[in-house]
């Protein structure tokens, strides 16, 4: 057995490395061509070698090549191409032609300078590296981490609206919870408001009837002796009976007032409070808007004076509660869109066969990138805890229940109205009639 | 901090090295890269991590950067990273003559091949110097459109200290510059520090 030679070695090495290995001239012409190159490209070693480069592949990127080339020999230093820019030089067969979904093989090359012994380039080797898997696991880890980021982003949108979703069912539990305790304190509260009013009744007619008699008495102790017609005027003084007289109708008439006031808040809570209510029934809207009015009245008598502009309006079939719901919202959207101090008109009226309601307000008014939004749930401009951004999506989709329309118009600067229309019948209704 | 790494005259013969290794190199570099382009005189400077995103910072300002990072091995060891500013790298093909549009992978393939080039000239330059042998691997981009502040992690970076290195192109009416960040670990700062005093002593 022979020993090799170290620069035998090295050129077994060089030929049968599973690498591509070629080297050029400063003309361009082939002086190394390796069994990979061979194999791969199906050009011999003693078909290409001598040749100028350009010549046996004319597919490859001359202009680009050479340049690269002359920068080695200039610089003296080595230059590079990554698969992830230019994703191969060669156009070879690459050794996953059923599974691997690419085109040809992916290849990273390096041009590195071959010195004389002066240190002058005189040739420059290229190396081309088979990096296929190495491309299609990157551009497969590429593709999931993108799947991941859009689930993620998914994700992050989902909590978004669940959160907000909670945060509405949180704030209409509220409504619902105040809404039942509202009833039950109305009805507590109407039992003793019934007979204190009653009471009251038959304690004005008392009065009524004492003062008739005190009427008839008054001066008839002049005629009495001494003795006890002084005492009784002393009595007289004592409680300075005209000013008695005078307050005590006062007081009455102040008493039937309040227990008015009273029993009128008492029936707003019950009007309004009918929140789990669905049938349709006929109702008066002027009827509707004054109780959410008063309802509301504390949230915006800071804010806004309301203007009321009701036109003539015959009484329409639906569902109450939930146009109150409407209205309400109406009424704090636009209370909510008045920075400082404004002006909330509620105006109704008929138009053909329909009814409308309008509420308009001058507030900040609604640029046309949000205009274009306002209806779809969760949608809000508002800080977390003041907007749900389901208020006039659930609006909406209350008046289509009612087979009317709301539509808005609005200036930026100077305000918006919301204006509603509704037919005299409920549409359901109207179905089961037919 | 910084000088207790390196000594005045040792900073100074650094300076010294780069400047005349890139000299040497600076001819073929404007032969590569076009005849009207100069190449200036590099300035080093010496800083641990934590200073380079500010100092980056400084010198690119609030622009967006992108940067190609590349190893290098053999008597010195480390990485270098050349980072250029969004809107110079547009102009880079420009300045490299393509005139049409070109596509994104066309674009990272030149901002590779200028930073290879740079990098090759600036270190290889001052590897000759010390007559260090030095090999290098194939450059990648390490981030594009990136915040100065979120390119290096200073945290994860497991060197004492950095060479800070400010190139600069110009053209004859336009200028045009980039910077590139020599980083070494620890061991390789006493090699790069014997080495310098080797120069010194040869003197
Ligand atoms: N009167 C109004 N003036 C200005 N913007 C309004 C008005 N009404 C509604 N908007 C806009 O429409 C969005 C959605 O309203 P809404 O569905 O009631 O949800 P929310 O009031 O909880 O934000 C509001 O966040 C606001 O940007
Ligand atoms: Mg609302």
């Amino acid at each position: 057995m022979t020993e090799l030679t170290h620069s035998e070695l090295s050129g077994f090495i060089a030929d049968r490395v599973e690498i591509g290995v070629f080297a050029l001239d400063a003309d361009f012409k082939l002086t190394l061509w390796n069994r990979f190159m061979a194999t791969h490209s199906r050009r011999s070693a003693a078909d290409v070698l001598g040749r100028n480069l350009f010549e046996v592949f004319p597919e490859l990127p001359r202009s680009w090549l050479e340049r690269k080339v002359r920068h080695v020999q200039a610089l003296r230093n080595y230059a590079f191409t990554s698969w992830t820019q230019r994703p191969y030089l060669f156009r070879f067969d690459h050794n996953r032609p059923i599974t691997g979904g690419v085109d040809a093989m992916r290849q990273n090359c390096t041009f590195l300078p071959v010195k004389n012994e002066a240190g002058e380039v005189v040739q420059v080797c290229v190396t081309v590296q088979d990096v296929t898997d190495n491309a299609i696991a990157h551009e497969e880890l590429a593709a999931s981490m993108a799947e991941i980021e859009r689930e993620k982003a998914e994700q992050r949108k989902l909590i978004g609206e669940l959160a907000q979703a909670q945060n509405q069912l949180l704030q209409s539990e509220k409504l619902a919870s105040i809404g039942q305790l509202a009833a039950g304190v109305a009805h507590e509260i109407n039992n003793p408001i019934g007979f204190v009013n009653s009471n009251l009744g038959t304690l004005a007619s008392y009065v009524d009837e004492l003062m008739v008699v005190l009427d008839a008495y008054t001066g008839a102790h002049e005629q009495m002796p001494e003795g006890l017609r002084s005492a009784i005027d002393a009595q007289i003084k004592g409680v300075d009976l005209d000013y008695l007289r005078e307050d005590l109708v006062n007081l009455v008439t102040e008493s039937r007032d309040g227990l008015d006031r009273v029993k009128k808040i008492v029936q707003d809570l019950k009007d309004f409070s009918r929140m789990g209510e669905s049938e349709a029934a006929w109702a008066d809207l002027h009827h509707c808007l004054d109780t959410t009015l008063n309802v509301v009245a504390n949230e915006i008598k800071y804010k806004a004076e309301v203007v009321k502009q009701y036109g003539e309006l015959p009484e329409i079939e639906c569902v109450a509660s939930q146009l109150n719901q409407v209205f309400m919202n109406l009424v704090v959207n636009a209370a909510q869109a008045i920075a400082e101090q404004g002006t909330i008109t509620v105006s109704t009226g008929t138009e053909g066969e329909q009814v409308f309601v309008a509420v308009r307000d001058t507030g900040a008014g609604i640029p046309p990138e949000v205009l274009k939004r306002i209806f779809d749930p969760f949608y809000t401009t508002k800080p977390v805890g003041t907007g749900t951004g389901l208020g006039l999506s659930v609006s909406y989709s209350i008046i289509e229940r009612h087979g009317g329309r709301i539509v808005v118009d609005s200036k930026v600067g100077e305000g918006t109205e919301f204006k509603i229309w509704l037919p005299l019948r409920y549409p359901a209704a109207k179905a089961v009639a037919s | 901090m910084s000088t207790a790494l390196f000594s005045e005259d040792q900073r100074d013969a650094l300076q010294e090295l780069t400047n005349i290794g890139m000299g040497q190199a600076g001819a073929s570099v404007a032969a590569v890269l076009g005849e009207f382009v100069m190449l200036s005189v590099p300035r080093i400077l010496v800083l641990k991590p934590n200073l380079i995103p500010p100092a980056l910072a400084r010198i690119v300002g609030s622009e967006k950067v992108t940067a190609v990072r590349q190893g290098f091995h053999g008597d010195l060891r480390g990485e270098a990273v050349v980072v250029y500013g969004v809107s110079h790298c547009r102009e880079l093909a420009d300045l490299m003559g393509y005139d049409d549009v070109i596509d994104e992978a066309t674009e990272q393939e030149l901002l590779l091949d200028v930073s290879n080039v740079l990098v090759g000239a600036c270190l290889g330059g001052l590897a000759e110097q010390l007559n260090a042998e030095m090999g290098f691997s194939a450059p990648s981009l390490m981030a594009t459109e990136a915040e100065v502040s979120s390119l290096l992690d200073v945290e994860r970076m497991d060197s004492p200290c950095a060479l800070f290195v400010e190139v600069n192109f110009s053209l004859e009416k336009r200028s045009f510059s980039c910077h590139l960040v020599m980083l070494l670990p620890e061991d390789q700062i006493l090699v790069l520090r014997d080495a310098i005093d080797r120069f010194l002593a040869s003197l």
